[in-house]
């Protein structure tokens, strides 16, 4: 049986990686996106290493449900971006500025 | 046997997912990407949730990682004008980093379940039956209304991206079957009687 | 305790399994290469390859080594790194998809709970190696055959899903080997999945043909407009990889089209006995079958596939989903076989 510690370090390692990401590329929104996938990513192995080392099935289920919302939020994401750059030509994050209000 | 498929999978989970946010080319971040999700996959196989690995398979690489690789392929997007100005970011990012994970190791690695943890469990895994037995039981039961409405946020998600996404294009030439298929010759077809030398 | 009950034993037998499963369809693939060949050349009036051996049976072989030998071709401009491992990932994900393929009862390398979930994972993956492919090349047509033919092999994996999860309704598990076992019975032929579920063995097929970019739907590499979609800029081996992967992926529907449909290894009649041969007899029909409609039918336009996918394809196959679980649900006419 490999120690739970294990898991929960690696995750926690995509966890900031993925923060990282964010903060690295502010103005690449497509690898903001990825980042939020990875972060999502090692929430999930979370909830499914703790459901399987608690003997609760009912993180599994929670992660079946982070899988659904991740996949419409990367495809919501994804138009909005694709609507974006028939507008701008460019998906730089500095030029989504004119809705000030 | 199953440590050495852990420390495979966990070098390749976090040196892929570096290169994801780390490499030049968006395209080879999604490639990246696939390997990350794969390993996580292996994961989940390893603690025994073999449907969700597949599941994840099928959904995030299988689907959403070919969306990603369409949009960023499709959109001719300047990658260099992307990459300015990493440089100026990184020792912020690197700090907000570090405190994350030092708070998550401080965390994690003392972690213990208390001992009454395993006497309240909602819904206890039987090991008698297979993991997607088990999963269907659970889901279409206690938690059949949170399924409907994971599946109507699909709905509207799959809604939503086609209304941002859809162009109608007057320019365009489109194929109306059922007009065709009820052409007929009568009014389709005009006989004229020419006489030489006049034209229509 | 023995070697084979070691841990390096149970890995040495894991890998020797894998080989020859390996060999087994490589080795079949050149010959089943080499009868297409023979039908179509029948079909148009010709004598197809008739020359490297007795009948041209070794044609494979000798294709085989041109292609070796040939020299490699790299485009200047293209992401190298990318550009072979394109046609390797589609290679390998052709043959690993049969790990899990039971040829008789017990014969599968490994035999896990959701092998037709594997199935479908590993059938989705095969849009990266066009996708890919067709981008490193850095050339115009690659890169809309392969645009092409990855929203086609997507649009109709939703239908290929559907029509699995009918049939897994039906059996009650997502393992194959308890697929082809739920279709057992007294009546042999008659207690089939076809039958109960007949219009979706003809969907399947459409599906299979669409899926694997076969004759009608081989859009991506439609010559008279796109040259050879993806694969343009290959040459010799990886040119030769990535067509190994297709005709073993097109080996692999005939397979799943058997296993869902077709009883496996269980023989038509219930007298005779089940085994390997009838797995692999049924494999080849439909193989057959394939490549007549390869040589038959003429080309979809683009649209015209797109539209038989999501308005025709999707809404039946959905609708045929409800009609199994309501008649699975009220256990009416032996479609609950669980």
């Amino acid at each position: 049986m490999i120690p739970i510690e294990h898991f929960l370090i690696v995750s926690a390692s995509l966890f900031v990686i993925g923060v990282f990401g964010i903060f690295l590329n502010r103005k690449n929104i497509i690898i903001i996106l990825m980042s939020i996938e990875l972060i999502l990513a090692s929430v999930n192995i979370n909830f499914v290493v703790f459901s399987s080392y608690l003997g609760d099935l009912v993180g599994q289920v929670f992660a079946m449900f982070i899988l659904t919302v991740a996949a419409a939020e990367a495809a919501i994401g994804l138009a909005i971006i694709v609507c974006f750059y028939r507008l701008r030509n460019s998906i730089f994050i500095e030029d989504a500025n004119t809705m000030k209000g | 046997m199953a440590l050495y498929f852990f420390y495979f999978f966990a070098s390749t989970a976090i040196l892929s997912s570096f290169f994801v946010i780390f490499a030049n080319n968006p395209v080879h971040s999604v490639l990246w990407l696939i390997v990350t999700f794969f390993s996580v996959a292996g994961f989940f196989i390893l603690v025994g949730a073999e449907f969700l690995a597949l599941l994840l398979m099928i959904v995030y690489v299988g689907a959403l990682a070919v969306l990603f690789l369409f949009v960023v392929m499709m959109l001719n997007i300047n990658f260099a004008g992307l990459r300015s100005g990493v440089a100026q970011y990184l020792p912020f990012g690197i700090l907000i980093g570090l405190v994350i994970f030092i708070e998550l190791i401080l965390a994690f690695v003392p972690w213990d379940f208390k001992e009454q943890s395993f006497n309240n469990l909602s819904s206890p895994i039987n090991l008698s039956e297979t993991n997607t037995v088990a999963l269907g039981k659970v889901v279409y039961t206690d938690y059949f209304l949170l399924f409907q409405c994971a599946g109507i946020i699909l709905l509207i998600a799959m809604i939503g991206s086609i209304v941002l996404t859809l162009r109608s294009r007057p320019d365009v030439k489109r194929q109306n079957i059922t007009e065709q298929i009820f052409r007929d010759p009568n009014s389709s077809i005009e006989v004229k009687d020419i006489n030489p030398g006049e034209g229509i | 305790m023995s070697f084979f009950e070691t841990n390096i034993g149970i890995l040495a037998i894991v890998i020797g399994q894998c080989f020859l499963v390996m060999l087994c369809v490589l080795a079949s693939l050149a010959f089943i290469m080499y009868g297409e060949r023979k039908v179509w050349g029948l079909l148009q009036l010709r004598r197809g390859p008739n020359v490297v051996g007795p009948f041209g049976i070794l044609q494979s072989f000798a294709d085989l080594l041109k292609h070796v030998f040939k020299e490699i071709i790299v485009p200047t401009e293209s992401d190298k790194v990318v550009f072979f491992l394109a046609p390797l990932i589609s290679f390998v994900l052709a043959l690993i998809a049969w790990v899990v393929v039971p040829f008789d009862d017990g014969w599968v390398v490994s035999n896990i709970n959701i092998g037709i979930l594997y199935l479908f994972a590993v059938s989705s993956l095969e849009v990266y190696g066009v996708i890919m492919g067709g981008w490193a090349s850095n050339s115009k047509y690659p890169f809309l055959g392969s645009l092409r033919s990855a929203s086609q092999m997507i649009s109709y994996e939703v239908s290929i899903g559907f029509i699995i999860i009918g049939v897994i309704i039906s059996a009650g598990s997502l393992n194959l080997s308890e697929i082809v076992l739920a279709q057992k019975s007294d009546y042999g032929l008659l207690s089939w999945f076809w039958l109960p579920h007949l219009p979706m063995v003809f969907f399947f097929l459409v599906s299979a043909l669409a899926e694997t970019n076969r004759p009608p739907f081989d859009l991506p590499e439609a010559e008279a407009e796109l040259v050879a979609g993806y694969q343009v800029e290959y040459t010799s081996t990886p040119y030769l990889l990535f067509m190994i992967g297709e005709l073993s992926a097109v080996l692999l529907m005939t397979a799943l089209i058997t296993i869902l449909f077709f009883g496996g290894w269980l023989s038509p009649v219930p007298s005779l006995p089940d085994g390997f041969f009838w797995m692999f007899s049924k494999m080849l029909l439909f193989f057959f079958v394939f490549s007549l409609i390869k040589g038959l039918v003429p080309r979809y336009r683009y649209d015209q596939l797109m539209r038989l996918g999501w308005k025709v394809m999707l809404p039946v196959s959905l609708g045929w989903v409800v009609f199994v679980s309501f008649m699975a649900h009220f256990k009416l006419l032996n479609y609950a076989r669980w």
